[in-house]
């Protein structure tokens, strides 16, 4: 890993860490309200970060390059069954727990150590779907598909 | 802890900035921010397979912004799960939010990311099978809160 992708993971990591535990995201009470569809917050949050993420991009693609990595190439892949029934059980989750990977860690981060309850289950769910796909004998899933077959070049 | 920054920061700095931290990863080292991905790669070594060395340096970096958010805002102190634990026992709460994990964890890597590598990065690429898992998983989390929320008589 060269400096450049090291301390660009740590600081977009440190800046997106620290915007979901100031934004509330690690509160069940926030999402279960939000998922109540009594307080907007959590929609609107979404919606302005993907508003936001769009044009940015949009920008990117015309610029066809990234500063560390080359050619930029984002992820472009078609519907299969997985990402419905795969969505559903993660949307199960979501909708009991109020929480969601990244939430977990701001909530175990702010004194709601039950976070600790649902990393460890989390952690043993990555894995048992390992297992089902090494059962399978499917090839395992390294999630996201960053394989070129799956990405397509801007611009080409 | 210090309380320097108020309990929740407006969605319109938050959902920008989060959306920000989404196109500052793909510009600067190609990659997709994704929470689930990160988490994935931490089982990587017991699966046998390696995964891309700067997803564990988000990771850790992630856990970091969240510490400082902690710090920097109201005081931390150990709590509950919102009005989950209000409604269940600890001894009801515990298997049920270790299934709330594994819930998250199996479908997150069935559907191939989360509520941010599907949810923004994936759906700010115009990825279609980012935008099939976002609209499953929040439809089922919102039907789910829902129901809930009838059952328990208003409780949740």
């Amino acid at each position: 890993m060269t400096r450049g992708v090291r301390w660009s993971a740590l600081g977009v990591g440190l800046v997106f860490g620290f915007l979901l535990t100031a934004s509330g995201l690690g509160d069940y009470d926030t999402i279960h309200d939000g998922l109540l569809l009594q307080d907007p917050y959590i929609f609107l949050m979404m919606g302005s970060a993907m508003a936001v993420a769009f044009a940015g991009l949009a920008l990117l693609r015309r610029r066809g390059r990234t500063r560390f990595a080359g050619r930029l190439s984002l992820p472009r892949q078609r519907i299969e069954r997985r990402h419905v029934y795969g969505g559903a059980i993660f949307g199960l989750g979501f909708g009991v727990g109020a929480t969601c990977p990244g939430m977990t860690v701001a909530m175990t981060a702010t004194g709601g150590l039950y976070g600790l309850v649902v990393l460890v289950g989390l952690l043993g769910g990555l894995w048992l779907r390992g297992r089902v796909e090494q059962r399978q004998r499917q090839p395992l899933s390294t999630e996201p598909e960053t394989s070129a077959a799956t990405r397509v070049a801007v611009g080409s | 802890m210090l309380d320097l920054i108020s309990a929740q920061l407006p969605w319109w700095i938050a959902g920008p900035g989060v959306g920000l931290c989404v196109v500052a990863l793909y510009g600067l080292i190609n990659a997709r921010l994704g929470v689930s991905g990160a988490w994935l790669a931490t089982i990587a070594p017991v699966e046998g397979w390696r995964p891309e060395p700067w997803r564990r340096t988000f990771l850790l970096a992630l856990a970091g912004g969240c510490v400082v958010a902690a710090l920097l805002g109201p005081p931390v102190r150990l709590h509950g799960y919102g009005r989950l634990s209000e409604v269940l026992p600890p001894v009801a709460l515990v298997p049920v939010l270790l299934l709330v994990g594994v819930a998250l964890g199996y479908g997150s890597r069935w559907a191939g990311g989360c509520t941010s590598g599907h949810g923004m990065s994936g759906c700010a690429a115009g990825s279609p099978d980012s935008v099939v898992t976002t609209a499953t998983f929040f439809s089922v989390a919102v039907l789910i809160t829902l129901g809930l929320h009838a059952l328990t008589g208003g409780a949740l």
